[in-house]
């Protein structure tokens, strides 16, 4: 789907060709060495990603994108073998990052301006089955809807790899819910599961998270459990169980993007476009499921959003 | 001696019914007696060996340094070094030679055109061998691009066209001197035992700092990961050399290095070439995990796929992976053993010496020129490629919506029958009696060093506090292992029997070594839910091949006089199975047992993926948390349970040997 | 003794085991049972032998009687514990290994038992390989080589590899490497063991005439006592790692040492092995053209029963020095031990 495009760590100027006639001329006195922005395996980091540096390119910088696993990244950002990671997740990543800007040696540029949500998802047809969704309540009363041979009479919840934290045994303890945690060792096996069960409509409950693909082709919606907050985690006193802490909903949190330290000093006038560089979940969406559903390349989703929000990007480079 | 023997037997039988009842009931014992020790180790009593090995890891990246130079400064000049070569092979295959960076960048030269690769194969296969040879290596490259893998398949060759010379030619320097140092080789052994063993998750985070960011880091560990079966098949091969050879080459007045370059290795060329092969495989198993630090190419679009859960996509690209290994692997051999031969002298023009190379060097000048105004010369058409990509989304969908039922009951029958107790009794079992348990297996098997060993490194696993993860580890690999030989062994005794048996369960199990696991796991998920029972799929597909390949080459070497000695005394097929064939395979069976455990083993870290909570899972946490101690240590329990096995399998194979007078 | 003595061995001993040395140390020559407690096996044990210039010497021995093990002592392939080997009279144990690399290249050519050709070069390659290790000129050491694979009959095989040829074939092209360098010594190790006994046969009457034609100093190894007989100017025959006896072929079938060397003369036709200066009746003289002395009785025997007188028998140097009677070959041919 995207072939030249990732083509490892080897120079590529994919997006030099984009639109040539509007190059900008390069900032005065600034490193022509390459800014290296990591890749990761999801379509959404990689749209991101790519924005990001056909911006960067307008503005007259070299940039060469590099394959790097999310956590292993750190590595590279630390040592300044890589620059630039487009999207940490706070739900996923804040642990891996306040350890690496502890360092000194990565800094937090900022927002992205997407919000992650990561919450129990279940499909539509689950709504006949358990009326009172998407009220967590209705799931006292309907757990066995969602159990398979192994779990019965317990509901199963695919949660995500353990690595991702997110506290469901707790919940489902504090809550009161008669469901049964199972991890998922990776994303692509979670909507596996997803897949699977969608397919012959079967009883299905995991963690989803947005911006993803899977909403936008599967028709289905988030439970809403009481609303989260720092409290609820830390205290039991608070929520809907007085005993027990995590009786509420999953934090959400912003995507962040983080640099090498040195990236200020070398390239500062890239360090502003990038600090300013927003894009929100609705966009984002969108781009995703142009890309993973209708099967679009990459590089031309980029070039679309490129050529429809000229003004915004022009703006961040004036700055 | 009967008596013996039986009273020998009754010790066994009861020492085993011990073992299970203790495991089944383990924890409630413990509780009853109010020692919940026995069963889990407490945290308070666990070495702290992740810190101190984070701290050396830390020490050796940041700190270590001798005079002026760091040994951060060594490594990137290795990895600089490395970089060189596999940059101009990648250019010239994939990225084109570019000059200037980013915007400034101009194309000096495209990539070398498909037509010219495939007609370079071509040439290649025909000079190594013959046309067979250049048509099926001409076919698979074909393939490549008509099934639009191209780009991602020339990155994933660079990166082979270098790790493989580097890895098969470093293990054969590596076994020279092994070979020649006889206490080196010693030091050596459990050295290679480790890289093969750990998972390269466990590593992957130090060599990262080591090497720098990217495709380098990639190669060296699929270096570091490729290269022991090399070594070991060098020194193993140099020492089968007939020794009136090595009398020959000596008193034909060689210098040791004569003798070894120009006697020994030319003679055990045949050898050397199996272990060429199995770095190859290796390294194109290593594709995958390989492109998740930055290699690309074809592992990429496989992860990339199936975080889509594009299953076609990824299966396509999966067999691509296969098609590359099977053309580099065969035109590997015939090159080997063409430049075996010296060079026939021939004569005329150059250009009448040397017509393929003309030939293709034609194509490549054309294809550079004309290629700026007919595309087509240059890359192979998009438009054209084929996908069977649907296909394989509807086969899965078709079987996940039609046939899910009677998949649930097959695997819920495994669960309650077989997984499940397994699993109690293990995890139930006290250590200290697990431990004593081992320490007797060894000393039986192979007297006190052996037992020394068995109780050394389980006390090791115990006091790093991953006992409970290590058991897990052993249940799952131990079920697979089971049911991989269960499999494996009857379809190798039929490949061995029935030739075309035989070419079509090679192919089956080929195929399935080089498909990468991942591009399987998926699938496997969706019918079966994520969960022990699907990863025990995915490590019994991985680790049958070696259950099946020994069996059939076992029952194949048994010799024909003890077949016709059976044959005359009236056996019928299947007494001549049951009485000679099988139990004169059984040393040969048994080091394949050794295999799937070695393969299962290394499974562990991709069924962790699907989220089972064994070793594998320990590792990838830790990868994932970049906490280079917890992932070290990990590792290492997983090697030492593959070294205990192995050790364990060695002296019951040695037994068996000495018991049919195959040995001494 | 007039001949030069080419190759000899003093009081060679090869133990194997850990304390070998030392207890060749604390007791130069051991006794079976002694070498038997200290743990060490005995492959070759106080072995003197002494090798005349253009003789063929054979070393004729069962399995396990060690002597592969001496001939390999004597060409220092395997490092004797103790003694010496004089090479022309130089201890070729005391020389470092450039000095033995150069004696091996120049002065010696072994020949094995299964063949040991290098199975990745062509017949011309593998007999051009001790030349090409010297770095000698090419287009020289491509025509020397051509010239031995002529001499030993495969002319026209220069391109086949070892594995296209028949095992007489193969060993041919072992011969013909191992004179390429044209070596004074020349060692055969079993060199005809492996092959059928009709090539067997072609392939001694081939070695005799190729001697006939090189004069070599030769080391024949072989465990076929019928072998020695035909080929060999002296025996020395080997049991449990001892040189028992060494001895011209009719000396050994006359005179046997012990009982163990006489099991194997029992079964060789004595007609073939003893010469008329043995049965002769010395400073007769007889009637009719003169006989050889050194003529093998079965060669002459129909001439001398034909006849009714005796025959003179003469030397090499054409002086009648015997006569020898039907009545003396009758008791060689149907007397005691005259068959198998």
């Amino acid at each position: 789907m995207f072939k030249r495009s990732t083509i490892g760590a080897f120079t590529i100027s994919a997006a030099a060709c984009l639109s040539p006639g509007l190059t900008m001329p390069v900032m005065a006195a600034e490193s022509t060495d390459p800014i290296k922005l990591t890749l990761h395996d999801w379509s959404g980091q990689l749209i991101n990603t790519k924005i990001m540096g056909s911006i960067l390119q307008e503005a007259g910088y070299n940039v060469e994108y590099v394959q790097a696993d999310y956590i292993a990244q750190f590595a590279g950002l630390k040592s300044g073998d890589l620059h630039l990671a487009m999207e940490i997740w706070e739900t996923t990543g804040r642990e891996a990052l306040d350890e690496a800007t502890a360092t000194g040696k990565v800094v937090n540029v900022g927002e992205t301006g997407l919000m992650a949500i990561e919450e129990w998802w279940y499909p539509s047809y689950m709504k006949d089955r358990c009326p009172g969704l998407p009220n967590w309540e209705a799931l006292k009363d309907c757990a066995e809807e969602f159990a398979t041979a192994e779990t019965d009479p317990n509901g199963r919840y695919v949660g995500g790899p353990v690595t991702w934290g997110g506290f469901d045994e707790e919940r489902v303890e504090a809550l009161g819910l008669d469901f049964e945690v199972v991890h998922a060792g990776t994303d692509a096996a979670l909507f596996a599961e997803l897949e699977s069960a969608y397919q012959r409509e079967a009883p299905v409950m995991l963690w989803v998270y947005v911006p993803h693909w899977a909403p936008a082709k599967y028709e289905g919606e988030f439970v809403e459990f009481p609303p989260f907050s720092a409290e609820c985690y830390s205290d039991p006193s608070v929520g809907v169980n007085p005993d027990m802490a995590y009786d509420c909903g999953k934090p959400r949190g912003p995507i962040w993007k983080a640099a090498w330290s040195g990236l200020q000093e070398k390239w500062p006038g890239a360090y502003d476009i990038i600090e300013a560089y927003k894009i929100d979940n609705a966009e984002m969406s969108a781009m995703v499921g142009e890309a993973d559903l209708e099967g679009t390349d990459i590089d031309a989703v980029v070039a679309t959003w490129m050529g429809a929000n000229k003004d915004r990007w022009s703006a961040w480079i004036a700055k | 001696m009967i008596q013996r023997f039986d009273r020998r037997t009754v010790i066994v039988l009861a020492l085993v019914i011990v073992t299970i009842v203790l495991g089944y009931h383990g924890r409630d014992l413990s509780k009853a007696l109010d020692m919940r020790w026995i069963v889990k180790y407490p945290s308070a009593w666990v070495l702290p060996f992740k810190s101190v090995i984070s701290e050396a890891m830390r020490w050796l990246i940041e700190d270590a340094a001798i005079g002026p130079v760091s040994f951060t400064d060594v490594t990137r000049a290795i990895a600089w070094a490395i970089e060189q070569p596999y940059n101009l092979i990648l250019a010239l295959l994939a990225t084109g030679f570019v000059s200037g960076l980013g915007n400034e960048a101009q194309v000096i030269l495209p990539a070398v055109s498909w037509i010219v690769v495939i007609a370079a194969v071509l040439a290649l296969g025909h000079y190594c061998r013959d046309w067979g040879l250049a048509l099926l290596a001409g076919a698979c490259f074909l393939y490549l691009a008509v099934f639009g893998q191209w780009d991602s398949a020339m990155v994933t060759l660079a990166s082979v066209l270098i790790a493989v010379p580097i890895g098969a030619g470093g293990g054969l320097l590596v076994g020279v001197w092994a070979y020649r140092h006889p206490t080196g080789e010693k030091i050596l052994s459990p050295i290679l035992d480790l890289m093969q063993t750990i998972p390269i998750f466990a590593y992957l985070v130090p060599i990262l700092f080591m090497f720098g960011f990217g495709p380098i880091s990639a190669l060296v560990a699929t270096i570091i990961y490729a290269t022991p079966p090399m070594v070991r098949i060098t020194t193993m091969a140099l020492k089968a050399v007939d020794p009136e050879i090595v009398d020959f080459g000596r008193m034909a007045g060689t210098t040791e290095r004569q003798l070894m370059w120009r006697v020994l290795i030319p003679s055990a060329r045949q050898s050397l070439m199996v272990g060429v092969n199995q770095v190859i495989m290796l390294t194109l198993n290593m594709v995958i995990i390989a492109s998740m630090i930055g290699a690309g190419g074809l592992g990429f679009d496989v992860l990339a796929a199936l975080r889509r859960l594009d299953i076609g996509a990824g299966f396509e690209a999966g067999l691509a992976i296969v098609v590359l290994a099977i053309a580099v692997d065969r035109l590997s051999q015939a090159f080997a053993e063409r430049m075996g031969r010296m060079p026939e002298r021939t004569t005329g023009s150059f250009v009448a010496r040397h017509k393929r190379t003309v030939l293709v060097g034609a194509l490549l000048l054309m294809t550079w020129t004309v290629g700026q105004v007919i595309p087509l010369l240059q890359d192979y058409p998009a438009t054209r490629t084929l996908t069977t990509g649907a296909f394989w989304d509807d086969t899965i969908k078709y079987l996940n919506v039609n046939y899910f039922d009677q998949f649930e009951a097959v695997k819920v029958f495994f669960l309650n029958w077989f997984m499940i107790p397994i699993k109690k009794v293990l995890l139930g079992m006290p250590w200290p009696w697990a431990i004593a348990m081992l320490v007797l297996l060894g000393w039986s098997a192979g007297g006190w060093r052996l037992a020394l060993l068995c109780g050394g490194l389980a006390g090791l696993i115990l006091v790093s506090g991953l006992w409970a993860k290590a058991m897990v580890t052993v249940y799952l690999c131990g079920a697979s292992v089971v049911l991989a030989t269960v499999i494996g062994v009857p379809l190798g005794v039929w490949a061995a029997l029935n030739r075309r048996a035989g070419v079509a369960i090679n192919l089956f199990i080929d195929t399935l070594q080089t498909l990468p696991s991942f591009v399987y796991l998926i699938p496997v998920v969706m019918l079966f839910r994520v969960g022990d029972f699907t990863a025990l799929i995915a490590i019994v597909l991985y680790a049958l091949a070696p259950a099946v390949r020994y069996a059939a080459h076992g029952v194949r070497n048994v010799s024909g006089e003890l077949v016709e000695a059976g044959l005359v005394s009236g056996c019928t097929p299947l007494q001549l199975l049951r009485h000679i064939r099988l139990p004169l395979a059984l040393p040969e069976i048994l080091l394949g047992l050794n295999q799937t455990i070695m393969l299962a083993l290394s499974m562990l870290v991709i069924t962790a993926l699907v989220g089972t909570r064994d070793l594998g899972q320990e590792v990838y946490i830790a990868l994932t948390k970049a906490d280079i101690g917890r992932g070290v240590v990990a590792g290492l329990a997983i090697a030492f349970i593959a070294i205990l096995a192995d050790r364990l399998i060695k002296a019951g194979a040695q037994q068996a040997r000495i018991r049919f007078g195959l040995e001494n | 003794m007039s001949a030069k003595i080419k190759l000899a061995c003093r009081n060679v001993w090869k133990l194997y085991g850990a304390n070998a040395e030392t207890l060749l140390k604390a007791n130069p020559s051991p006794s079976a049972d002694e070498i038997r407690n200290a743990n060490t096996v005995g492959a070759v044990r106080a072995a003197n032998i002494e090798i005349e210039e253009g003789e063929i010497f054979v070393i004729m021995g069962l399995s396990g009687s060690g002597k592969s093990t001496l001939v390999r002592c004597l060409s220092r392939l395997i490092e004797p514990t103790s003694g010496e080997v004089l090479f022309d009279g130089v201890d070729l144990l005391k020389a470092d290994g450039k000095a033995l690399i150069d004696i091996r290249r120049h002065k010696m050519g072994m020949v094995f038992q299964h063949f040991a050709l290098l199975p990745h070069l062509t017949v011309l390659q593998n007999v051009m390989f001790p030349l090409t290790i010297q770095a000698a000129p090419e287009a020289e050491a491509e025509a020397r080589a051509r010239e031995v694979v002529e001499l030993v009959g495969l002319k026209g095989r220069e391109g086949n590899y070892p594995r296209q040829l028949s095992g007489g074939q193969q060993q041919r092209v072992g011969i013909a490497r191992s004179l390429v360098t044209e070596p004074d010594l020349w060692f055969l190790d079993e060199p005809f063991s492996a092959l059928d006994p009709l090539i067997r046969r072609e392939m001694q009457d081939e070695f005799l005439r190729l001697q006939g034609r090189l004069h070599k100093t030769i080391v024949f190894i072989t465990h076929d006592f019928e072998e020695a007989v035909r080929l060999a100017d002296r025996i020395a025959i080997m049991k449990d790692g001892e040189v028992i006896q060494v001895a011209t072929p009719e000396k050994l079938v006359m005179n046997p040492a012990t009982d163990y060397v006489a099991e194997f003369t029992k079964h060789i036709p004595r007609s073939k092995v003893l010469s008329l200066a043995g049965l002769m009746t010395p400073g007769a003289v007889g009637e009719g053209a003169p006989l050889l002395h050194s003529a093998k009785v079965a060669d002459v025997a129909e001439r001398i029963i034909a006849s009714d007188a005796p025959l003179s028998v003469q030397d090499d140097a054409g002086q009648i020095i015997g006569a020898v009677d039907r009545m003396a070959v009758a008791k060689v041919l149907f007397g005691e031990g005259s068959t198998p």
